[in-house]
């Protein structure tokens, strides 16, 4: 049974898709098996994970909307080795769908119930707002991985997502937790950096995750090339600190292939 | 609420391919103000976006008319809608929390979606929505539509509860048509909000 979590932060450009796209990378080259879902209209995490948005026969939306099942809407992304859900611009008429329909905000749960024996993991890219797209998110998940850049406003609207969660967790998804704050885009040089770090750790010690992404040229420019940047550069310090967090990943979730 | 306190824009939502110059929905936004909603991409009207760009943009109007009355009137609106449009406000309306807001809509020409030559970009959005509108409405079609044959046309209009007119060799009621300004149509849609 797949473990299903969520990349969210409800501030933008922090990484999330970059984060979402290696790790779903990274999982896969330690053998697991991986559903990306785009939760995000943007489609970013779709396309840089290899696969172009505009030429989708069926999107997320489509699964949403009942249109298609998820085995017929996911697509199989060979050159990053995970499967995927895409989106495009279409999914913002969800926002405007789903507030009509019933059990509105656990359509994406049902959709994935179907299929998670087929997969170790499934990682959701959650827009940086939250909308009924993102409680989708979050009502399927059994937990939220927060990218975050050390940066002096860091933690501003990281209170509002922890309370975004506890209030699903309380209210629509008793599984759903905080599993861990992933520090991405780190400069060891930059001495705010490290203190917001370390100002991080001793506020949530454990659920800070221990690898750290640096801040990397060839993660950035793997977008470009519409690969992630673990396939796109493997030996890229960006790539092997994801591939650590994979690890990090496997073993504390307990996977067990 | 007293109709008269309120102000109404008139929206144009045209169809696939967007209306040119010519068309009665270009010329109302030159003569009458009316507003075209606009899509991103009117070569491949994907249902979700155009959905959202209309929801977002009533959102929009509502919001600047609000901020620009002294009074606070709300706005309502009047639509006209072209072919898929005409669809796509079905559509809408069907889901929309804010489909009260609007008060009458004139659906010119709604294609027939279920015609097996319909066009691949279009076809995506069968089955139409046919739930009943939540407002005053009337489907113009013709007997010479090449997208949608008159039966089709008056039954569509009837699941949508909007009466109906027939143009007499009319077409698609566009362009080509050569309606120009096309008063009658603006009466009727007037006729509505009466």
């Amino acid at each position: 049974m797949a473990k299903i979590f969520c990349v969210a932060n409800q501030k933008g450009g922090v990484g999330k898709t970059t984060t979402t796209v290696n790790l779903a990378a990274g999982l896969s080259k330690i053998g697991q098996r991986v559903l990306m879902i785009d939760l995000d209209p943007q489609g970013n995490a779709t396309m840089g994970s290899g696969v172009d948005k505009r030429a989708l026969a069926y999107t997320v939306y489509d699964v949403l909307w009942g249109n298609a099942t998820l085995e017929e809407a996911k697509v199989h992304s060979d050159a990053s080795g995970y499967d995927v859900l895409g989106a495009n611009r279409e999914l913002a008429g969800a926002e405007v769908e789903l507030v009509s329909v019933d059990n509105r905000e656990n359509r994406l749960k049902d959709a994935i119930a179907v299929v998670a024996n087929n997969y170790d993991f499934v990682l959701i890219d959650c827009p940086p707002s939250l909308n009924m797209l993102t409680l989708n998110g979050l009502c399927a998940a059994h937990g939220v991985i927060v990218p975050m850049q050390c940066e002096y406003f860091a933690l501003e609207g990281l209170s509002d997502l922890v309370n975004t969660i506890k209030q699903v967790h309380g209210n629509l998804n008793k599984d759903l937790e905080l599993i861990g704050l992933l520090r991405v885009m780190f400069d060891p040089r930059i001495t705010l950096q490290q203190q917001v770090s370390d100002q991080i750790k001793s506020h949530f010690g454990e659920k800070v995750f221990n690898a750290v992404i640096p801040r990397n040229v060839r993660l950035a420019e793997a977008p470009s090339y519409g690969l992630p940047g673990v396939v796109f550069d493997p030996a890229a310090k960006g790539s092997l600190a994801f591939i650590e967090f994979a690890h990090e990943m496997v073993q504390r979730m307990g996977s067990k292939r | 609420m007293d109709p008269s306190h309120t102000i109404t824009a008139t929206l144009t939502l045209p169809g696939w391919l967007n209306s040119g110059q010519d068309h009665w929905q270009t010329r109302w936004e030159q003569l009458h103000g009316a507003q075209r909603v606009q899509q991103d991409n009117w070569e491949q009207p994907l249902r979700g976006d155009w959905l959202s760009a209309l929801e977002e943009h009533m959102l929009f109007a509502a919001d600047h008319a609000a901020r620009n009355t002294t009074n606070g009137a709300p706005t309502r609106f009047a639509i006209a809608a072209h072919s898929l449009g005409c669809h796509l406000l079905a559509a809408w309306a069907a889901h929309s929390k804010h489909a009260h807001w609007v008060v009458a809509a004139l659906l010119v020409a709604p294609p027939d979606l279920s015609q097996t030559d319909t066009t691949p970009a279009v076809a995506r959005w069968h089955p139409p929505e046919v739930a009943a509108l939540p407002f005053k409405a009337v489907v113009w079609g013709s007997d010479n539509d090449t997208y949608a044959s008159w039966d089709s046309t008056q039954a569509i209009a009837a699941q949508w509860g909007a009466s109906t007119v027939c143009m007499a060799q009319g077409g698609h009621i566009n362009a080509d048509t050569g309606l120009g300004d096309w008063p009658q149509g603006w009466q009727s849609l007037q006729a509505l909000m009466a």
